[in-house]
Order: structure tokens, then sequence, then C-alpha cells
């Protein structure tokens, strides 16, 4: 009875978002998303960016041209709203075709198109992005940006942006940062990244062990646990000057930090009461409250978007589950009874689904997604081992480390399990954790 | 006569080289004899124990002796084969009562950093326990955890899983 009721409800809101949707024509993931479990992304495609000035155009600017164009149809094909119709360059040389015109993006598939025109006033980029309707043939956008010709990239990510923006009303993500660690011999150090793998540096190199980073919500600092003065502490690090602050100090360990969302506290791990409990402290470092009284392992707090409540992992009753409390530690619920293994939780950023690691019966470790009313479980990824999931500012996709392909390396995915992709090539790379929006 | 006279030195020079050669060979025959500066050094060693006080100081407890002690999968439980273990190390621990230990908790690759970090702490501590319990000084046994940081075996095999999941025991003075 209960759950034919469910069923209902479900269907009932999945026929009324598909509506809303077409209604729209740009169709949002989070609807599309978990309710159905089929997301159905617009198709965008964008032509390579034009030359629009009065002189002959030099090698090297044709070159920026082509790249920019690359990172803004790699940043629209990355978004999970959107999925970038491909130029099959064959079939233009076949039918002589040296412009798309709209109703050939049309029969392409196109339903929106991204047309990029660039000048190059002195060591600028100044490029102009239009955004059509193919349907209706018409202008639905424009807008005009400026960069140093250095800042090619920064140029590319800033445009995508503008065009998530003005489609889907929401920020875009292309100007973000991750962080994750990577082995270097014995040593695991802190590196930063642009959310698509480019621009790495290495912000700790004090040859000990550097783990689980998390960025703080409002300023340029990521919390993480380090072994570099023996003991497992808390740190942060500055992303711009590098500098780290020893943040507490407490017998045994301090591990697997996580800054509240308002970047006001950090609920993370002490074990100086003989066992692992789950402690709020300020950012001076000094206990605010503790959260867990229980001799079992407690550990991988998550904060709910509104900071109210934290899911954590314990093994209490007997292996490690993901359990769900206020965050004043009141109201213990139990959330996962699948499988004997299930840890690393974290919130969904509309607070109604949680996604975490889940040993499956094959022995491996996936990512799973569950409501956090404990209905709906559902398995996401399907090969190697998949560890650390976390998400992107804007919720709708997640990082995470995996072994599918040999080495551990960093991938994203959209949050349904969409469009997975690799991140880092190197291996030796785990433990992501994704910045805020600038 | 001129003829005879180089015949001479032809033969002269010739001895001359061959007593140089035969020299040669008595150095090398020597050369063997450097390891006799060894044994001079040796002597140098082995003087020390001779005196009779120092028998209390000499033996020293090595790291190799204390017995590493293993994990089931996600447990912390001290296995009959890992008590054995730690028997053993307690004997030594009572034999050798100024020696101050470490016990590193580790785990084998599969679940996350975080639980890992837990758990070999959990493990590092069950250890503890059970020596404290047989009357080891509380304060002659620390306790760290490296999760599963520090694989002695980097295979992705039960093999390499089941020797990782460990306690090792580091002296850290005595």
């Amino acid at each position: 009875m209960k759950k034919s009721s469910l069923v209902f409800i479900i269907l009932f809101l999945t026929s009324f978002s598909l509506a809303s949707a077409q209604g729209n024509r740009i169709r949002n993931v989070f609807f599309d998303t978990l309710r159905t479990g089929n997301i159905q992304p617009t198709p965008i495609g964008v032509d390579k960016m034009k030359y629009i000035g009065n002189q002959y155009i030099t090698a090297q600017d044709s070159t920026l041209m082509r790249y920019i164009t690359a990172v803004v149809r790699y940043d629209i094909d990355f978004y999970a709203d959107f999925e970038l119709i491909p130029v099959d360059s064959f079939f233009l040389t076949m039918y002589q075709i040296t412009d798309l015109d709209l109703l050939s993006w049309l029969r392409l598939g196109a339903d929106i198109v991204v047309k990029l025109e660039a000048e190059f006033p002195g060591q600028n980029i100044r490029a102009r992005w239009r955004l059509y309707d193919t349907a209706r043939r018409q202008q639905i956008a424009k807008g005009k940006i400026t960069e140093n010709k250095n800042n090619w990239r920064i140029l590319g990510h800033r445009i995508s942006n503008e065009i998530v923006h003005t489609l889907t009303g929401s920020r875009g993500i292309f100007l973000t940062k991750i962080v994750y660690v990577k082995k270097l011999g014995k040593a695991k150090e802190l590196f930063l990244a642009d959310y698509d793998g480019a621009n790495e540096r290495q912000l700790t190199a004090n040859g000990s062990l550097n783990l689980s980073p998390c960025f703080a919500p409002k300023k340029d600092e990521i919390y993480f646990t380090s072994y570099m003065n023996g003991n497992p502490q808390l740190y942060k690090v500055n992303i711009d000057s590098k500098v780290i602050k020893q943040v507490a100090s407490y017998p045994g360990i301090i591990a697997a930090p996580a800054v509240s969302p308002d970047g006001e506290e950090i609920a993370c791990v002490l074990s100086k009461d003989g066992n692992s409990e789950i402690y709020v402290l300020n950012l001076k470092g000094e206990i605010v409250k503790r959260l867990t009284r229980n001799r079992a392992i407690d550990t991988a707090p998550t904060w709910s978007p509104d900071g109210r409540m934290i899911a954590f992992t314990s093994d209490r009753s007997g292996t490690p589950q993901i359990y769900l409390m206020n965050s004043d530690g009141l109201n213990v619920k139990r959330l996962t009874f699948q499988g004997n293994y299930n840890d690393s939780p974290i919130w969904s950023s509309r607070g109604d689904r949680i996604t975490f690691v889940s040993r499956t019966k094959s022995g491996r470790f996936d990512l799973a997604s569950i409501d956090t009313s404990g209905y709906d479980y559902r398995i996401l990824t399907e090969v190697g081992m998949n560890e650390n999931p976390h998400f992107s500012p804007d919720g709708k996709h997640i990082i995470f480390s995996s072994t599918r392909l040999g080495p551990r390396d960093i991938y994203t995915m959209d949050v349904s399990g969409r469009n997975q992709r690799r991140i880092t090539h190197s291996g030796n790379c785990s433990n992501p954790n994704w910045g805020p929006i600038k | 006569m001129i003829k005879k006279v180089g015949f001479v030195a032809f033969f002269g020079i010739l001895l001359f080289f061959v007593m140089l050669l035969t020299s040669c060979g008595h150095k090398q025959e020597i050369a063997p004899e450097t390891p006799a500066i060894d044994t001079t050094t040796h002597p140098v060693d082995t003087t020390p124990p001779p005196p009779p006080p120092p028998p209390p100081p000499p033996p020293k407890l090595q790291e190799s002796q204390l017995e590493t002690i293993h994990f089931d999968f996600d447990k912390y439980n001290l296995r009959p084969d890992a008590k054995a273990g730690l028997d053993h190390n307690y004997q030594l621990l009572k034999k050798f009562p100024n020696v101050i230990i470490k016990i590193e908790g580790h785990c084998d690759e599969r679940g996350t950093v975080e639980y890992n970090l837990s758990l070999g702490e959990k493990r590092a501590k069950a250890a503890q326990d059970y020596l404290i319990d047989m009357g080891i000084s509380p304060n002659r046994i620390s306790i760290i955890s490296y999760g599963k940081e520090r694989p002695i075996d980097p295979g992705h095999n039960e093999a390499a899983w089941a020797k990782n999941r460990r306690c090792e025991f580091r002296i850290i003075s005595q």
C-alpha cells in the first residue's frame, strides 16, 4: 500500500517535471535526474570561433581561436544539462559545407547553437558569443568578453559560464578549482587544478602524508589532515600563498574535516577519547561540541546544505553504515541497510539525497545514491574501485577517484551517473574535493 | 765483444724484470692478508663484552624480534594468532623493561581513507590494550594509525591485503 502510493507520487512528479521541462525547452538536470533516472540534456552545437577583424589574422591568433573553441566545447559537453552535438568534419567536407547554417544545425540535432567571434586588439582577445534557437531560427542572447591573450583558457570558461547562466539560470562552474592528493614516492601531497584538470600545481611539499582536503566555502583555504609533525593533525593551506597553518592539535588522530556550509565550523573526527568520535570545531580549532558517544568507529561527517544535519559513517551495527543526525548530535537514525559496507557520504545540494561509497555484491566499491528517507538505493558506477565522492558547488556533478583503468585517477560524472570523465592521467591520484564558485 | 756485453746486459735486464715480477707476486700474496686487519678490529668489538659488568646493557632488543600481528577484513578484534604474537612481544617487553614502543595500525587498500584511518587506530588500540592488560605500563606504548597509506605489499589481491592488515611494533627508545 505504502509502496504503491510512493510509486504514484514519483510518477506524478515525473510527469509534472517532464511537462514543465518541455514547456521550458531548456531542461533542468534536477528534474530529470534520479527522479526519472533518465536525463534528457539539451543538445547544443558550438560553431568554431570566427575572426571578425579587418586585418589578416596571424597563425598564433588562429590557433588561439581553435583552442578557445575547444575549451567552450569541452565545457558544454561536460555540463550535466547539456549535450554537445559533435561536428563531423568528414560530413562537412563531403558536402563542401564551410559554414553550418541554423537549418543544418537543426538537422544535426541541435536545439541551441553557440556562435563565437573574435578580434585581437593589442595583446587582448575580444570575444563575442551569440546563442540561437534553431527551431525558431532566431538569436536568443549575446555577450562580449575581453581577456588577455595569455588567459585564453579563462576566456573560454567565462563564455561557457555565461551560456550556462543564460540557458539555465544557475551559475557556471567552469572557473572553479579542484584539489586532490597525489602519491609521490612514499609521500602524499596536495595538488590544485582547474575543474577540468588543467593548470595542475602542487600545494604542499612536506614529504609526509597529506590527506582528506576540504575547501572552505568562502575563503581560498583548504583544510586537510597531515602527518607533517608525526601524528595526523588538522592543518589549512592558502591556495594562493601556499602558506600552511596548523588549525588544531589533539592527542590521537584528527581526520575527515568537513567545513560547514556557512564556513564557520568544521566537523571532524578526533580520537582523543581513545576511539574515533565526531566533533565540531570552530575555525580556531577549539571544540564547540562532541556529537557522537559510541565505542564503535564514527567518521566521515558531511553537512546537509542547510547545515542543520550531519550524515556520517559508523560501524556500531557491526559493519560500516551511513547514519543521519541533527548537527547537535541528537536524533541519530540509520540510513543504509544495503550490503555490509557503506561509507563516505555526501549530501546533495538540494538536500534530498545522499551519495556514498557502497561495497556491491561483486566486492567492488561503487558510488551509490539513496533518498534521505532511506528509499530508492541506486548504484551509479560499475567498474573499478570508486571512492571519495564530492559534489561540484552547483550540485550537478560528482568528483571521485577510481581505479577503473588501472591506476587510481580522478573522475567526474553527472549526479545521475551519466557522462563519466577522466580528469587526471598521471595515476596515484585520490581524495578529490571541489572548490566553491567565486 | 760488444755482442757479449749486449748479451750480459740483456740477461741483466731480464733478471731485473723477473725479480720485479716475483716481488709483485709477493705483494699480491700479502694483499689477502688485509682481512687480518679486520680480525684485529673484531677483537676490539668483542673486547667490550669480556669485561664482566656489561651483562645488562649489551643484549639489545631488535625491532625484527617483535612480531607483526594481522587482522581480518574490516575487523579490529584480536585473532588467536595475533594474541600469540602479542604474547611473544609481551615476553620481550618484560625482558627489556627500558624499551618504549609505538604500535602502528595499518589497513588494506579497500574502503575509504577516512574510515581506514579510524580502523587502523582501533587495531593499534586493541594491541595496546592487550599489552597493558598483560601488565606493561601504558607509558611504554604509544599508538599511531596510518590507515591504508603504508601497505607493505602493493598487490590488489587477498594475499596482499592479508599482509597489509597489520600492527607493526616500532622501538622508540631503549
